[in-house]
């Protein structure tokens, strides 16, 4: 008992004292008999753990920002018992325990992921179309002029999408002017044709493939489920720091889009059967496009293919979907095929890819 | 009390104490999705701040994870949700081919940004200095940070105007005029760095071209390529001499570059802290580029050689630097200093957090 020193600051000045603890039933004074000094009566219910380091142990007053009172080693049973107990890991951690936390936490963890990767597939058919369809129009416009128009290409379009969509299910199809091999679906069931493809495109049914595919994520509105998934990742992960987030949220989002890529795939096959195309031929597009563009990573972050990976699966699938017996005629006959292929280059009113207007 | 200049700071942690906490809170943090690192920082600083003593007692943390988050969350609506559809918008804006409102929208969210960096700098040393406790008493300030704002924005423009050459002095004015604002208990901070004894340093800079030309000869001269103007460089040793050669230059640019910004950097903390005062107390930070380049090379040591894991030590070494090398000498009469009159703010650093600066 005689080795166990008390010492205390005030909270006002930085002097420390060296005081004698004089408790009584629910509180006690601190006294400083060598210089005559002694504290206002604290109640033991005010004290709060500061914490114990290197079997220093710090207490604070509730009240009094400052206050300190604290010694070295251990208290004597009587003030021991008094003390309040401190946080560790934290409050909710410190009930459970280290790991029955940890185990409650990660379960949450799943079902939050998997909420969030899997919800916004449910929850973009309850988005209102015409939500969708004002919100895919604000964000992208008239394309900065990129549109390509002409009249017999135009009409060879609308023949193509007459085939593979039949009932109308994408509000437009378009062909831009712009060099990559590429074909998106905007929000607000819009597909987008870059003249890239075109070009590189060996008959009118690859283009028919990649047309029935996109009106797949259409139909799904694919689009829509991915712009709420990026929304729900990003708000789900912006707890951890810097870059650790952002590849999860891109490997995640990645991951899922192969389960709605080969819906689409099942949909482009559905339409070419019912219009009496072929898929070989989307086969083989797939087939030469890996070889084209498979050594060249810069080229292939830019086109189709990143965005649709590439498997032996897919190829398959579709050469597989080819009837035997099936009497199937080409998507567009020739001279209307030559005419899309045109339709950019003949157009004198589009804009170049860089948005300039001619 | 009298002051010896490095006995005045000491750190004794050690670090096989600091490991079940660093360890701990990365399984925390996975499991919670990354929100457990509030609480995480607060439990790691509660350790290294009681095992640093100023003088004749250690410092104490009061920060707390909640203050963190809850900073953390009101950054995300004030700032990031605001910029979420500045950035939808100006996208949507360029794909409508309305490319001029765009970059002005995009110049706007620029220097809102770079308003907000300055400010953030500023609230985050307040926040600390405000959550520390020595000796019963916590430091401060009663400046919200907003007119530092406009301070650092202009003061870091203008510094890049002649060549970089004010960099030195931009970088000196926003140290002593953040310092300057603070205070710790009924002392204020007074801090009077001065530019011109880190031109020197920072004069090597501009060496850097010079190692850029020797890069692109070295580029040159490995693949046998033009310089531009007709210039062909060739070379007559090997294809695998050249390839070592080639990467020996090139690496040994990026590590002198590295060496010249240590250099500059070390220069610069033992100005301003060798100038910055405390009641009759003046600080001195006695870091040498050697100790820099030890804690840098480290550093990459200890991450590289666990295959990351050794990154929860990080806060824990740069800790350890600054307490070991800081140092204060004079005379403070600790019965005279009081406690201080500025006022807390709630919340922590989110801000700071958002951006990713240090409060030094």
């Amino acid at each position: 008992m005689s080795q166990f020193q008390l010492w205390h600051y005030d909270g006002e000045t930085a002097t420390r004292r060296i005081v004698k603890l004089r408790a009584d039933a629910h509180g006690f004074r601190l006294e400083d008999v060598e210089n005559d000094w002694t504290g206002q009566r604290i109640s033991w219910s005010d004290l709060l753990f500061i914490g114990r380091e290197a079997g220093r142990s710090a207490y604070g007053h509730r009240q009094i920002p400052g206050w300190r009172l604290g010694f070295s080693g251990d208290a004597p049973p009587d003030i021991a018992a008094r003390l309040p107990g401190g946080e560790r890991y934290g409050r909710w951690i410190d009930r459970f325990g280290l790991w029955p936390a940890a185990g409650a936490f990660a379960l949450a963890a799943a079902v939050v992921v998997y909420g969030v990767l899997q919800s916004p597939a449910w929850l973009a058919p309850l988005v209102p179309q015409s939500w969708e369809n004002s919100m895919g129009d604000a964000m992208v416009g008239d394309l900065g002029g990129r549109v390509c128009h002409g009249g017999a290409g135009e009409a060879a379009l609308a023949q193509m999408v007459a085939k593979i969509d039949p009932k109308g299910e994408a509000r437009e199809v378009v062909v831009t002017n712009i060099p990559l091999i590429n074909a998106i679906t905007l929000p607000g069931g819009r597909i987008i044709l870059f003249d890239g493809l075109l070009q590189q495109a060996q008959s009118p049914d690859e283009v028919a493939g990649v047309l029935g595919h996109e009106l797949g994520h259409v139909r799904h509105r694919d689009t829509l489920a991915g712009l709420i998934r990026q929304l729900g990742l990003s708000v789900v992960l912006g707890g951890f720091s810097g870059d650790a987030g952002g590849y999860l949220n891109g490997a995640l989002a990645l991951s899922y889009g192969r389960e709605a890529e080969d819906a689409a795939d099942g949909v482009a096959i559905e339409q070419m059967r019912a219009a009496h195309v072929s898929p070989a031929a989307t086969a083989g597009f797939f087939e030469r496009l890996g070889h084209v563009e498979g050594d060249d990573d810069a080229a292939r972050a830019m086109t189709w293919l990143s965005s649709h990976p590439l498997s032996a699966d897919r190829r398959a699938r579709f050469a597989g979907a080819v009837d035997k017996n099936a009497q199937y005629a080409p998507a567009l006959d020739t001279v209307q095929w030559k005419a899309l292929l045109a339709m950019c280059a003949s157009d004198p009113d589009v804009a170049d890819p860089w948005g300039r207007q001619k | 009390m009298e002051e010896d200049a490095q006995a005045s700071f000491a750190f004794e942690g050690r670090w096989r104490d600091y490991a079940p906490i660093a360890f701990t809170n990365l399984l925390l943090t996975i499991v919670t999705l990354g929100i457990y690192r509030f609480w995480g920082t607060a439990r790691s600083r509660r350790y290294l701040w009681a095992n640093s003593r100023f003088i004749d007692d250690h410092l104490e943390w009061t920060g707390t994870g909640k203050e963190l988050f809850v900073g953390f969350l009101m950054v995300i609506v004030l700032i990031g949700l605001p910029f979420l559809f500045l950035q939808f918008g100006a996208q949507a804006l360029i794909l409508q081919g309305r490319e001029e409102l765009a970059a002005a929208l995009t110049l706007a969210a620029f220097f809102t940004i770079f308003y907000f960096t300055g400010v953030a700098r500023f609230r985050a040393l307040r926040y600390r200095l405000a959550r520390t406790w020595w000796r019963g008493i916590r430091g401060g300030s009663d400046d919200s940070g907003f007119g530092f704002g406009v301070q650092y924005m202009w003061r870091t423009m203008i510094a890049y105007a002649p060549m970089g050459l004010l960099i030195p002095w931009s970088m000196m004015s926003l140290w002593n005029r953040r310092m300057n604002r603070m205070s710790f208990g009924s002392e204020t901070l007074v801090a009077s760095g001065r530019a011109r004894p880190l031109m020197g340093r920072f004069l090597l800079f501009y060496l850097a071209p010079l190692l850029f030309v020797l890069l692109a000869i070295a580029t040159a001269g490995t693949f046998g390529s033009e310089l531009g103007g007709g210039v062909r460089v060739m070379s007559n040793f090997p294809p695998v001499l050249r390839i070592i050669a080639f990467l020996v230059i090139f690496v040994g640019v990026y590590v002198l570059l590295g060496l010249i910004a240590l250099a500059y950097y070390a220069a610069f903390l033992r100005e301003a802290i060798s100038n910055l005062h405390w009641g009759g107390l003046q600080f001195s930070f006695e870091a040498s580029t050697d100790d820099w380049l030890a804690l840098f090379f480290g550093d990459i040591a200890l991450v590289v050689l666990t295959l990351g894991i050794g990154a929860i030590f990080l806060d824990y070494r740069h800790w350890k630097f600054f307490i070991t090398h800081l140092g204060a000498s004079g005379e403070i009469n600790l019965d005279q200093l009081g406690q201080s009159q500025t006022k807390a703010s709630r919340h922590g650093e989110g801000l700071l957090d958002a951006f990713d600066v240090g409060a030094f």
